[in-house]
């Protein structure tokens, strides 16, 4: 056998993260190796030409090395063929696509490379051995994907421990609505799900918590989480209210997505899990007057169950395997000047709508553009008011805000399209009267009764304008949407009262800190990465370390719960059978030479 | 009628500095975000879209890449980098040598080292013939009374011969952008009325560039029309009243002070203009075309050449004048000989036609929909 071995660095991502001329030589010292050319980062591949160079070399294989995810590989299959060998015969060695963009990416590379040019899968070669594994899991993000997998496990009768940052498990999914494509009520799935957590003997549920330091190994993990002081005693509270309502401090609702205000004592919503109250200790006055001043709650609470001094406490739990379920943020619309998202006050994200329009809502469901309030000690604001809040004449929805933009994401956020979709029935389905308009760039309505849902949209007397707007302006006190209708082929200019910023999603704040914690890889916008995009999904370079749901790409409801599920399988098979595979990131350059060689002799 | 598509049109544009015109994936933010984008003319994204659809015959008769005066902010508002700006100026590159008959200026667009070698050639045969032509007339040591190497009325015949010649060049190349962008199409009858209405257009643009003073900043317009006014007030002086200017030793301030005033202004932007380009500092500076660079450097060379001659003049140092001269000569014809029908200085024209044109086939198009509304309006009743 004679190969040739190509570099592109097309699709390299992270250059630095490879030596180059360590590899091109590394590659030339292979056995059958007989070409090996660098071309450059962006070349230009003519079939015929590279023809010609395969029958003048006689080669019988060629290696494409470093293209990701495969630009060239359709010009190396042509020539192949022209020259007249098989075509099957081009093996694509996409470095990136096999985790070479962090630490030991070079030695990765070259593992890459080495199997490409022996003709074995990656995959096949790169296989960790098998470590023991403890029965107990953790799931780091108690959205609707670590919820899920939760029960799973939990159900199986295995120990989770389920580590929550906020006040209550739901994730984003408690805070909508209806959920598309179905309208089902997202509470009436959701809530179920959430009390089962909660009340589960398998499951140690631990909420206004952070993972605080990750050790061991594959199998061994030791974990340290943070509980912060909640202040309130759970297992007592009755979510009475009482100290809500004594307490002084007012600030903006996370849950509401500061659309409205809670107190300093709070619950994020009436159904959180767990359902009791806590005191945010930041805006605490008690808290940050050193104990000084206020401390009203502790007093008026009939269970007596609020102690304002209570410190951070660090628990530390043994576990075999990890669950990744951290979900995602929303793009800040701000970064986006031409909407005046923060100056306008009618322009409005997503993730503000659905709470504008939740039934459990601040307005109680009731679509309304805001109010203008003066006070002397606030100044002036513009908030919504169910009473004095008018409905809007006119709703524009812009999708795609900071996604597929060069500018801010390149990617495709990929639930937007449809949760716009899903707005503007609510918007015709509660404001008859009302118009209004969806400004898209591609209308990707992928799933299952998607692309049935948007004619459904379409027909229940939407607009749906091909361009993207350009922008969102305040013309003699009248907000104005100015953007290209391109199927019509004009300008379209009009007056609006309310616009809603379909804000692409980002990976959670803080999810870095995880991966650096765990020595895990993240692809370049952030998001965890999987082991292999097509063959392990649910499992990571580090063994015995698993991602769920929006952490590890942005994706809908339904596919949360799938890889969720996915993952619980994989979790579950490993307690089972007392194995799990050791990390993928470990396995040394030589390990893999072995296994492809031995696997080529078969 | 057929329409033909040039499945090439990219790639051509490519060899006029077009540079990612197939990313666009139309969105349309550009043409809600440019501010020349007002119906009927709706740009830049349109033109993209012709680009990937090949419709070469389409984009020729377009007037909408002169009604874009660069200043970015399609560019910079693009989700997918495509360059529109950028590929309006290269549209521009590519419509001047479409209207020029000769195809002189494709050669120079496509191709800056022809250009180059152009500039040099026509320089070196300028220099040669002034240089011969005062060897006949008189002496390198005067530069002027009777002995005069380069006698200023004989000077000043050539000056107009070369204006004549420009001027027959650049309105054929005007009669063809007539023709590509409103007679061809016969669909679209302008009545001459119309023609009359909007003549005013023509001188006040060429004057103002009040377009331009649309864009968000508005020193790129300044410096356009500082430049464009210190040409204009050179060329009349130079043309109508260079024996005042000439005439020495006594100062004209009444001329000099204008003469001087064009100077600086000449310089001054001239200078903003390589130290942006170098820098970068405007959008419409960010993609330096060779033919950009040449511009500007014939500029500088010009006017430095300009003044210098005039201050050896007056300065007593004859000689050091005139050889200044002759090469103050071998910068002004290659500049106004080549640049001003095929090359980046014709737009002059081109520009103030456009908007002329554009406003001409509105009215015409607005007269259309009154009349055919004018046969329904009875049906209706
Ligand atoms: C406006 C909008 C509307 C949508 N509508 C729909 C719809 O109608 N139908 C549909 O199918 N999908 C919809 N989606 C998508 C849906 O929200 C996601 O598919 C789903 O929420 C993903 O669940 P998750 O559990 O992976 O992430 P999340 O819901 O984001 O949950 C992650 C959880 O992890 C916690 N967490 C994060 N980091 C840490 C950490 N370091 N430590 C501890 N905890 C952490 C968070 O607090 C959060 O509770 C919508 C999305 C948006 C933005
Ligand atoms: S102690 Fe803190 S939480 Fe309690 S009432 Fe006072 S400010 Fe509110
Ligand atoms: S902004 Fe860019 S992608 Fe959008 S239409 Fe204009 S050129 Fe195309």
């Amino acid at each position: 056998m004679r190969i040739g071995v190509y570099l592109c660095q097309a699709g390299i991502g992270d250059v630095d993260a490879v030596n180059l001329h360590s590899i091109a030589s590394y590659a030339a010292n292979l056995p059958s190796v007989e070409v090996v050319r660098d071309l450059g980062l962006l070349p230009k591949v003519e079939p015929d030409a590279f023809a010609a160079e395969i029958r003048a070399e006689s080669l019988d294989r060629l290696v494409i090395a470093g293209d990701t995810p495969g630009f060239f590989k359709p010009a190396f299959t042509r020539a192949m063929a022209l020259a007249g060998e098989d075509p099957k015969e081009v093996r694509l060695a996409s470095f990136n696509a096999f985790g070479a963009s962090s630490g030991n990416g070079t030695a990765r590379a070259k593992s890459v490379l080495a199997c490409a040019a022996l003709g074995v899968p990656f995959p096949l070669a790169a296989v960790p051995d098998t470590t023991a594994v403890r029965p107990g899991t953790l799931i780091v993000g108690g959205g609707i994907s670590g919820i899920q997998a939760a029960l799973e496990i939990a159900d199986a009768g295995k120990q989770v421990h389920l580590v929550e940052r906020t006040g209550t498990i739901g994730g984003h999914m408690a805070m909508f609505d209806k959920t598309f494509p179905t309208l089902d009520c997202a509470a009436c799935i959701l809530t179920p799900k959430m009390v089962s957590v909660g009340q589960h003997e398998m499951i140690d549920l631990m909420t206004y918590s952070e993972v605080a330091h990750i050790s061991g190994s594959p199998g061994d993990y030791t974990i340290k989480v943070r509980k912060k002081a909640r202040r309130v005693d759970v297992s007592a509270c009755v979510a009475c209210n009482v100290c809500a309502d004594v307490c002084p401090q007012r600030v903006t609702s996370e849950f509401d997505n500061g659309i409205a205000e809670r107190k300093a004592a709070y619950i994020p919503f009436p159904q959180a899990v767990p359902n009791a109250y806590l005191i945010d200790a930041e805006s605490c006055t008690y808290v940050q007057s050193d104990g000084a001043k206020c401390g009203v709650c502790a007093k008026k609470c009939p269970k007596e169950c609020i102690d304002l001094d209570q410190a951070d406490e660090i628990v530390e739990l043994e576990v075999g395997n990890i669950i990744l379920a951290t979900g995602y943020d929303v793009y800040d619309a701000t970064k986006i000047e031409r909407y005046n998202y923060g100056t306008l006050p009618n322009v409005l994200t997503a993730l503000e709508f659905e709470r504008l329009t939740n039934a459990s809502g601040p307005t109680g469901g009731k679509i309304i553009t805001k109010t203008k309030r003066v006070s002397k000690k606030r100044g002036e604001e513009w908030v919504f008011d169910v009473d004095e809040g008018v409905p809007p004449k006119s709703v524009a929805i812009i999708h795609c805000v900071g996604s597929r933009d060069a500018n801010h994401n390149a990617y495709c956020s990929r639930v937007c399209c449809m949760y716009s979709l899903k707005f503007a029935h609510l918007v015709t389905e509660k404001l008859p009267g009302a118009k209004c308009y969806e400004f898209y760039i591609d209308m990707r309505a992928f799933g299952k009764g998607y692309e049935e849902f948007a004619n459904r949209i379409k027909a229940e007397g939407t607009f749906v304008i091909r361009g993207r707007t350009a922008k969102v302006f305040a013309q003699d006190g009248q907000m104005m949407i100015r953007g290209e209708d391109i199927i019509s082929d004009r300008l379209v200019d009009f007056p609006v009262d309310m616009v809603l910023l379909s804000v692409g999603l980002i990976p959670a704040h803080g999810s870095a800190d995880l991966a650096t914690m765990l020595g895990l890889a993240t692809d370049d916008d952030g998001w965890f990465s999987e082991l292999d995009y097509n063959a392990s999904p649910t499992e990571t370079e580090r063994g015995g370390v698993f991602v769920a749901g929006a952490c590890q790409a942005p994706k809908d409801i339904p596919d949360t719960v799938a890889q969720a599920a996915a993952v619980a399988a994989g979790v579950l098979k490993s307690i089972a059978t007392g194995r799990g595979l050791n990390s993928r990131a470990d396995l040394a350059l030589s390990d893999i030479e072995r296994r492809a060689t031995s696997l080529v002799r078969i | 009628m057929a329409i033909r598509a040039n499945p090439k049109l990219i790639e051509e544009l490519e060899t006029y500095g077009a540079q990612d015109v197939s990313k666009c994936y139309h969105c349309g933010n550009c043409s809600a975000t440019c501010p020349f984008s007002q119906d009927p003319y709706i740009l830049p994204r349109r033109s993209m879209r012709s680009l990937q659809m090949g419709l070469e015959r389409k984009l020729e008769g377009d007037l909408e890449p002169w009604l874009c005066y660069y200043c970015g902010e399609c560019s910079q508002e693009c989700p997918r980098d495509a360059e529109p700006g950028e590929t309006m100026m290269s549209l521009r590159r590519w419509l001047t040598s479409r209207y020029d008959f000769t195809g002189i200026s494709k050669l120079f667009y496509r191709s800056w080292r022809i250009e180059l070698a152009a500039i040099l050639l026509v320089a070196m045969l300028t220099g040669l013939g002034f240089f011969l032509f005062g060897l006949s007339q008189g002496n390198i040591h005067h530069y002027d009374g009777v002995n005069a190497f380069l006698p200023g009325e004989k000077i000043h015949f050539f000056d107009w011969g070369l204006a004549i010649v420009l001027l027959v060049l650049l309105l054929t190349n005007c009669a063809r952008m007539w023709w590509f962008t409103i007679g061809r199409d016969k669909s679209k009858r302008v009545p001459l009325t119309a023609y009359i209405k909007s003549a005013y257009l023509l001188p006040m643009h060429f004057m103002t560039q009040m377009r331009y003073a649309k864009c968000e900043r508005k020193r790129p317009w300044v410096i356009h029309l500082i430049l464009m006014l210190s040409y204009v007030t050179m060329l009349i002086l130079i043309m109508f009243f260079v024996k005042r200017m000439a005439a020495g030793p006594a100062i004209d301030w009444r001329v000099h002070a204008f003469g001087l005033a064009a100077t600086v202004g000449l310089l001054g932007t001239t200078i903003f203009a390589v130290r942006g380009r170098i820098k970068k500092t405007e959008n419409h500076y960010k993609h330096s075309h060779e033919t950009d660079w040449m511009f500007l450097i014939l500029l500088i060379v010009v006017a430095g050449t300009g003044i210098l001659q005039f201050i050896l003049h007056r300065s007593g140092l004859d000689m050091a004048a005139n050889i200044t001269y002759v090469v103050h000569l071998m910068s002004v014809v290659p500049m106004l000989g080549l640049e001003v029908p095929f090359s980046k200085w014709s737009h002059l024209a081109y520009r103030p036609l456009a908007m002329y044109f554009a406003e001409i086939k509105a009215e015409a198009a607005r007269a259309e929909a009154r009349a055919s509304q004018g046969v329904r309006a009875p049906q209706a009743a």
